[in-house]
């Protein structure tokens, strides 16, 4: 049952949401948390990539970026957010890019990288953190590993937020044993048992406010039935940075100018290749092994164990010649790169959807081609007999460490690539003031009071690591504030 | 939105090519499409369905063969296949990379297509 009044309404349940309602609820504050998908239940947790797209997913997994090219973007829609559909990939802020972020816009006083790294040790104890075990790296984590050794490249296993983790490979399809430690499975149910109401299918698509101050929140449940919800503290946005952005827009809320502006993403790219041995992407952790030696360059190297249905989309040929592409399934590799792009995007809300546009530049399309080098690189070190580049207008396949040159010459036209993003940023980025940005260095949104913007929309800027970690941080430490 | 019967019948012929497949895993593949036009939001079934309603009525454009897809010569169909592959028009290249990575979803889940690649079932078995 929807309450009809809280201290605080906590929009979306994802990193940033669950956080926040997990800190007020521990500070005595009566929360109620509106998360616009459903919940999800035991039988919802590893059906395959078309159910996990038609239940959990934004737009049933159809949501692109519209630009140059079509870039899609996956979240996760449902009760615990993009968390129950990830890799359970868990970075710490390196100093590097708290620098980038928060030390770029003079956050450091507000926004000390200590703070953070504090409240990431809580974290991590919260959620079982831990490098994945060698018996989880699988064949695609242990060739990833053996191929960077060979070229003395610095590599390391996953920290994951899992406990006792299965190795189903089926992170992307909601851990069928719940052994992964996402919102659904750890905060959500902590701040639910301390008194916060969880209500799944209320997606809020307004913020009413009174003399320039938040007093409820309006929106539509799953039936399409209305509600509303009084609040007596504010509200917490925290739905993503695709949909938060959109609230404040129709609410006419916040300095326009940057509202569902500066839309940041690491887009990411995938390279297969090909073993004489089985590789079995469908045995260990969905993503268990990373490279950081280039993170600097630009770009950072993961596995990606994509199911059968999904892992021969950019595979060339055609009938025949397609099934002796797919015959090497049992033995294919699958490795991505993702890029810290300095494109900047938009998003915008229309009248049943929401529109994303979003071009890479020249200099992010240069990080690819360096990345997709290096990966078919790591591949033949690993001992990859073919690699499929996948990009437009190169080679189809590469069988010899010989060809790698060929990849010098890859397109830099976003068409000719195959991209995705799930890494979203800075469509209500933090700015000392309304003329640089939407909310403050304590996440109030300038010019009203009672509301907050605490998930990635909020970050000043894409972190060139996976974000999650940053976003429970930022938002654990803000709410802390805000509750006290 | 879904695919009437005949333009499932037309799609299965072409997407068994695609594939590599036999007519009746064409026709499970098309069936799925079908299935998955009438749940996606309507703004990507438009898309998709536009792309399957291209794909089938335009060898005139690409071969020159005054034919739907499904009545093209085998020989034909596959040269046509490729020209929408490899197109140098983006539009064209994608969306017949659309359909194919719609159509994947449903080729992958075809329990013969997993048995022969030894990948087990779709869906986890609970006990």
């Amino acid at each position: 049952m929807t309450a009809e009044v809280a201290d605080y309404v906590v929009v979306g349940s994802g990193a940033g949401g669950a956080t926040a309602a997990l800190v007020l609820a521990e500070a005595g504050r009566d929360v109620v948390v509106l998360e616009e998908g459903p919940e999800v239940r035991d039988e919802d947790r590893g059906l395959g990539s078309v159910a996990s797209f038609m239940h959990l997913f934004r737009d049933r997994g159809t949501q692109v970026a519209m630009g140059r090219s079509v870039i899609p973007i996956l979240q996760g829609r449902c009760l615990g957010g993009t968390t129950v559909v990830n890799g359970a990939i868990v970075w710490r802020l390196p100093e590097d890019s708290y620098e980038r972020a928060f030390g770029s816009i003079g956050a450091r006083d507000a926004i000390p990288l200590a703070a953070l790294e504090a409240k990431m040790d809580r974290i991590e104890r919260d959620l079982s953190v831990a490098p994945a075990p060698d018996r989880l790296l699988g064949g695609n984590g242990s060739r990833m590993r053996d191929g960077a050794a060979k070229l003395g490249w610095r590599g390391h296993s996953i920290r994951r937020n899992v406990l006792d983790c299965q190795g189903s490979g089926r992170c992307l399809e909601a851990c069928p044993t719940r052994r992964k430690q996402s919102m659904e499975v750890t905060y959500l149910p902590r701040a639910a048992r301390l008194g916060a109401r969880l209500v799944a299918d209320h997606e809020v698509r307004t913020i009413e406010t009174s003399a320039a101050r938040a007093v409820a929140v309006t929106g539509r449940r799953a039936d399409g039935s209305s509600f509303r919800i009084a609040v007596r503290r504010g509200v917490i946005v925290a739905a993503s940075a695709v949909q938060s952005p959109c609230i404040l827009r129709r609410s006419g809320i916040g300095p326009r100018e940057h509202v569902g502006r500066h839309f940041r993403v690491h887009p990411a790219t995938a390279v297969a290749g090909v073993y004489r041995d089985p590789v079995r992407l469908w045995e260990g952790a969905t993503q268990s092994y990373e490279i950081d030696e280039f993170r600097h360059e630009g770009f950072k190297m993961e596995v990606a164990s994509l199911p059968v249905e999904l892992a021969g989309v950019r595979l060339p040929g055609m009938g025949a010649a397609f099934q002796r592409s797919m015959a090497d399934y049992p033995n294919m590799a699958v490795w991505g790169v993702q890029v810290l792009a300095e494109a900047e995007g938009s998003v915008s809300p229309a009248r049943s959807r929401t529109n994303i546009e979003y071009t890479p530049q020249r200099q992010d399309m240069e990080r690819f081609r360096k990345g997709a080098k290096r990966l078919a690189e790591m591949h033949f070190a690993a001992g990859a007999v073919r690699v499929y580049p996948g990009v437009h207008g190169g080679p189809d396949v590469l069988t010899s460490p010989d060809e790698l040159a060929k990849l010098d010459d890859l397109s830099l036209d976003p068409r000719d690539w195959a991209m995705m993003s799930a890494h979203l940023f800075s469509t209500c980025r933090m700015g000392a003031d309304e003329r640089s940005g939407v909310v403050g260095f304590d996440g109030a949104v300038h010019g009203v009071r009672g509301v907050w913007v605490l998930d990635a929309s909020a970050l000043p800027t894409n972190l060139g690591v996976n974000p999650q970690h940053t976003i429970m941080a930022m938002s654990m430490l803000l709410t802390e504030r805000l509750a006290s | 939105m879904g695919l009437g019967e005949g333009a499932q019948r037309r799609i299965a012929v072409v997407l068994a090519d695609v594939f590599g497949e036999s007519i009746d895993v064409g026709r499970e593949v098309a069936a799925f499409l079908d299935d998955y036009l009438r749940r996606v939001p309507s703004r990507a079934a438009l898309g998709l369905r536009v792309v399957v309603w291209a794909v089938t009525w335009l060898p005139i454009l690409f071969v020159g063969v005054p034919l739907p897809a499904d009545a093209l010569s085998r020989a034909t169909r596959v040269r046509y296949l490729a020209a929408w592959s490899g197109s140098h028009v983006y539009l064209v290249r994608e969306g017949f990379y659309l359909l194919k990575a719609i159509a994947l979803m449903g080729w992958g889940a075809n329990l013969a297509v997993r048995a022969r690649l030894g990948v087990g079932p779709l869906a986890v078995v609970r006990g």
